[in-house]
């Protein structure tokens, strides 16, 4: 009767413990959500992927400008798995605890030319990491796809507060932007 | 009597799985054309590794790595996308240059099976973990 008991505790426990939805923590740090805006001039990629820039940039592009950017993105990974050994015993593993987490940090930097002349030079870095449990857990493609809008965004943010001091600069050779294009 | 037989061998029976670390040629580095780009997946045994082989994907191009086991996939360079899915699926996005990249497959638990893990590597540690874990699979 007592061992009855106790096994309908521990299955009551469990089904409990299951009730609870897996929790995932993540850390993605506050980036003011903005619309970005082309640049006041067109430019030409000459080192990035034409895919994977920052969106102000990604609608300045042009073939044939004298205005050059360079974009380049590199990735950290930082992970924390628990040791399978420690998790196996701990019974919050079953409940949804966490155990580990997916942690990748993105620098960026953009350089904008005007032939031999620096119109603009911005870096930014990014953090993202989620947790992943029992139940569920993010895929790497995500986490990286994350930190990279992340730090795209950072980029779209420092251009657009930079905005009329690069249209000055590009108006500097006293031509108008528009005449940039070759 | 013969329940604590059948305990026995019910616990010896994983002891003798867990044993099964694939056999192969040690680390040589694969060669492949200037333009393409080389992925090694790499799984380092540990004592009661999984001994799942999900089939992952680079590319084009699949292997099944066992534990202590690895697989050089040579990928144009570009944007590849490598794959493996048990319970749940990990996926992970290189932006591939001509020249290596190592990638550590692994095991979390899972409900049911064990969750895979494709984790991006630094090649400093990488090149010392799968000279040392890993050999090549025939």
């Amino acid at each position: 009767m007592r061992c009855t008991f106790a096994l309908l505790a521990i299955l009551a426990a469990a089904v409990s413990a299951l009730g609870c939805s897996a929790r995932q923590v993540s850390f993605v740090p506050p980036v003011q959500e903005v619309s970005a805006q082309p640049l006041p001039f067109k430019g030409r990629l000459v080192d990035g992927d034409p895919g994977e820039l920052p969106a102000a940039v990604a609608m300045s592009l042009s073939d044939n400008s004298r205005v050059t950017f360079s974009y380049r993105e590199e990735l950290t990974h930082d992970e924390r798995h628990v040791p399978l050994i420690v998790s196996a015993f701990n019974p919050a593993t079953y409940a949804g605890s966490p155990l580990g987490d997916f942690g990748v940090t993105a620098f960026a930097s953009l350089s904008i030319f005007d032939g031999d002349a620096v119109l603009g030079h911005y870096t930014a870095e990014a953090q993202v990491s989620k947790s992943y449990s029992i139940y569920s857990e993010p895929t790497h493609r995500e986490v990286d796809r994350a930190v990279r809008a992340e730090v795209r965004a950072k980029i779209d943010q420092q251009l657009r507060a930079d905005r009329d001091r690069l249209a000055r600069a590009a108006d500097a050779p006293a031509k108008p932007a528009a005449d940039l294009t070759q | 009597m013969k329940r604590w037989l059948a305990a026995i061998l019910l616990g010896a029976a994983p002891m003798l799985a867990v044993g099964c670390a694939v056999q192969g040629r040690p680390f040589e580095p694969a060669y492949s054309l200037p333009d393409n780009a080389v992925i090694y997946v790499y799984r380092p045994y540990h004592f009661g590794s999984s001994l799942l082989r999900p089939p992952v994907t680079c590319g084009a191009e699949t292997a099944e790595i066992g534990p202590g086991g690895y697989h050089a996939f040579v990928v144009p360079a570009g944007q590849v996308i490598c794959r493996v899915e048990v319970e749940t699926a990990d996926e992970l996005e290189i932006h591939a240059q001509p020249r290596a990249y190592y990638v550590k497959e692994e095991f979390g638990w899972g409900v049911l099976r064990g969750h895979p893990h494709l984790n991006p590597m630094d090649a400093d540690m990488a090149q010392t973990e799968i000279q040392q874990c890993c050999v090549r699979e025939p």
